[in-house]
């Protein structure tokens, strides 16, 4: 079934024992796209990723994945990494990862020889056979993602995969991911890390109390907010001062303000003109951290930025 | 998408190459050939002993004569019916106040007598406390008259020697047939009880691996639950499959070993109804079909619970609970109609097990055919029934689709 589109949701609703986690979510995800979900603890985006793969059936909306409005007709094209990693401990990894391309109807010896395959490119080939419980944490939820991709799937979706991960398997992942996407698969994943979302996707969703507060591209996100101007002048005082726009301020000897409506020349003339001199002038682009506490507020950003820390405390 | 039955394969493979190669299968397979070792050996080295413990003692205090011809009748009775029907005799050398010695017997622990005798064949008396009327005071009466008999007959000089039976053997006679039927019966019944309630425990912690480890979001991703639940109760079939074949295989291969010592090989005299093929193939239908019905239910109660603790909770509660479903099923062994003998053929849980006794006992073939439609149905509606509520409680989710959807069903649609 055609389909530009790999995940199109709207109106999506859930609640559980009458509380409602998730609000009329509408997504709208593009094929071979990297989508990322945004949000703080208990945004809702497990929730609504679970939806979407049919786990949990919403209490209203409508969901179509890769064209097909029952998840589940999709399953062999679908690949799905849950927030709460699932092997058989006693199961050697390239059983693991043959058995969940089974699951997605991989005959099981391909799936053994694609698992091999990974383990290997992947500097794993001595684990082909060890049993899952006797890796690292990080190396089974290597493991797990293998599991999810071996059958070669039009989408994945990857529940917090950079949680639990220590930074050198967090850019193996990353890797990956581009490598998934470059292939032209759809990857959709969740996330409390800004900058993996800032450096992988094209398009994000912000999710705060079940309701999406943004989604779009990342540049439109940071579009949000203006340039930021960072300006140092050698002349403390001037005629030039009144030129400033009347948000600058002065942090430690340096004049900070939004780009003006107008750009950055007509100050300049004014500057040069009353003789400031330009010492250091910059012209930032705002981050996603700050196009998010915009989108989200100031208290979804620090519960998210805390989220971020527990999770890394956690893999230390 | 892979249907229903593709996806169970999938997990019932999984699930049965995990347990049948694991270390612990090893000690699945051996532990009831250890424990029937055990119990064999047990009841050899106890058995005798036990049975002589058991028995009453009654003190012979009597003279020389009396005591000879009563210990001469109770040899003939015992040999002619069985020795643990009658009370072992014990004689005592008579003292001079009888009354006295009595009471001294019947207190002293280490003999332990249940009643004393004494007198004469004429004039018996028995002395003892009042409840050993029934076990001691009966047989005593027949030993004693039988020894009167004996004397008398001696007395007159006639001889009354053993007259031989002339024997017409004809084929099964309907009350014996009748009786062995109903015993093969009562034994397929005990088999696919005793089987079950081994595995019951299993079944019910099936799922806990999964919810425990998470796998259960994985699969529940990929596969309808319907399949994950079918694909659980195959492997477990499969495995219990094993288990029967080895067990069954060393019985066999006993049986036919203990035969071979008696220098022949012996077949049971009587046959099934239905036919030994028939009723071989039957029973291994039914044992598939009691199996497939608990095992759905017990994987649906324990897909329930999300620790051991809950699941060793409801062990008790399921084990009662196969107890009285077996209870039911054997109505059906003594008697042909009546409300609760159809009951048992109806109830689903307890129907194979009415309906192996019904293949020992009627020729009729089609309501077999009826019965196992009836348990597929029933398997098909728990599994369901089991999958929607896992959906509904555990996952937290309503179920789409309609329950009786066949369509629907294979391709996973509801579960």
């Amino acid at each position: 079934m055609a389909s530009v589109l790999a995940i199109e949701a709207q109106g999506l609703f859930k609640s559980f024992d009458g509380k409602p986690a998730v609000q009329g979510i509408d997504i709208a995800i593009p094929e071979g796209s990297i989508y990322g979900i945004l949000g703080p603890n208990g945004a809702g985006k497990t929730t609504t990723l679970r939806m979407l793969l049919g786990i949990i059936e919403p209490d209203g909306g409508r969901r179509a994945l890769l064209g097909h409005e029952r998840p589940l007709d999709a399953a062999r094209i679908v690949g799905y990494l849950p927030e709460e990693r699932g092997l058989y401990p006693a199961m050697a990894t390239r059983e693991a990862i043959a058995f969940m391309g089974a699951l997605r109807g991989l005959p099981l010896d391909v799936g053994r020889r694609r698992a091999e395959i990974l383990l290997r490119e992947n500097g794993l080939g001595d684990y082909v056979d060890k049993p899952i419980k006797s890796l690292s944490k990080g190396m089974a939820q290597t493991i797990q993602l293998f599991g999810t991709i071996v059958h070669k799937p039009k989408l994945v979706v990857l529940d917090e995969p950079f949680s639990g991960l220590d930074p050198i398997n967090q850019g193996r992942l990353e890797h990956l991911i581009r490598e998934e996407a470059a292939a032209g698969t759809t990857i959709i994943f969740s996330t409390h890390v800004i900058a993996h979302a800032e450096r992988l996707c094209e398009r994000i969703a912000i999710i705060v109390g079940g309701r999406i507060r943004f989604e779009g591209l990342v540049a439109e996100a940071r579009d949000r907010l203006r340039p930021q101007v960072r300006l140092r002048t050698r002349q403390a005082e001037g005629s030039w001062h009144s030129a400033l726009p009347a948000d600058a301020r002065p942090v430690e000897g340096v004049w900070e303000f939004e780009l003006p409506g107008d750009g950055i020349e007509p100050l300049l003339k004014v500057l040069i003109a009353g003789g400031a001199g330009i010492e250091e002038l910059s012209i930032e682009r705002p981050g996603l951290h700050d196009a998010f506490v915009v989108i989200a507020g100031e208290a979804a950003a620090r519960e998210m930025a805390n989220g971020a820390t527990e999770r890394a405390g956690a893999a230390a | 998408m892979m249907s229903v039955f593709d996806a169970a394969w999938v997990i019932a493979r999984r699930d049965f190459v995990a347990s049948v190669f694991s270390r612990s299968f090893i000690l699945f397979l051996i532990a009831p050939l250890l424990l029937f070792g055990f119990l064999l050996f047990a009841a050899g080295m106890a058995g005798e002993a036990e049975r002589d413990a058991s028995r009453p003692v009654v003190a012979l205090v009597a003279d020389s004569d009396t005591v000879a011809r009563l210990e001469g009748a109770r040899d003939e009775l015992a040999t002619a019916t069985s020795e643990q029907s009658f009370p072992l005799l014990r004689a005592v050398a008579p003292a001079e106040n009888l009354v006295a010695q009595a009471r001294w017997l019947l207190a002293d622990q280490e003999a332990g007598y249940s009643a004393v005798f004494t007198g004469t064949l004429d004039q018996p008396v028995l002395i003892g406390p009042a409840q050993v009327d029934f076990h001691v005071g009966t047989r005593i009466r027949l030993i004693v008259d039988r020894a009167r008999r004996t004397a008398a007959l001696e007395a007159a000089g006639v001889e009354v020697p053993p007259v031989p039976i002339r024997r017409i053997v004809t084929g099964q006679a309907a009350g014996n047939l009748q009786m062995l039927r109903r015993q093969l019966a009562g034994s397929a019944q005990g088999l696919i009880f005793g089987v079950s309630l081994m595995l019951s425990t299993l079944l019910l912690s099936n799922l806990v691996e999964e919810k425990s480890n998470k796998v259960i979001e994985v699969l529940a991703a990929a596969v309808p639950l319907d399949a994950v639940f079918f694909g659980k109760l195959i492997a477990m079939l499969g495995i219990s499959g094993v288990g029967l074949t080895l067990w069954g295989g060393m019985l066999a291969s006993g049986y036919l070993f203990w035969q071979v010592l008696a220098d022949w090989v012996a077949l049971p005299q009587v046959s099934p109804a239905v036919g030994w093929s028939p009723f071989a193939i039957l029973l291994l239908l039914y044992y598939c079909a009691n199996f497939m019905l608990l095992g759905a239910l017990f994987l649906g109660i324990g897909a329930q619970a999300s620790n051991i603790r809950e699941i060793q909770t409801v062990s008790m509660p399921v084990t009662l609970l196969q107890v009285g479903v077996f209870l039911l099923a054997m109505t059906v062994i003594g008697r042909d109609t009546g409300a609760l003998t159809w009951f048992a053929y109806i109830f689903p849980f307890s129907s194979p097990m009415a309906m192996v006794a019904h293949a020992a006992k009627h020729e009729t073939l089609w309501p077999h055919l009826l019965a196992l439609s009836w348990h597929a149905t029933w398997v098909f509606v728990i599994v369901r029934g089991s999958a929607r509520l896992f959906r509904r409680t555990v996952l937290k989710s309503s179920a789409d689709g309609a329950f009786f959807s066949l369509a629907a069903f294979r391709r996973g649609r509801a579960g």
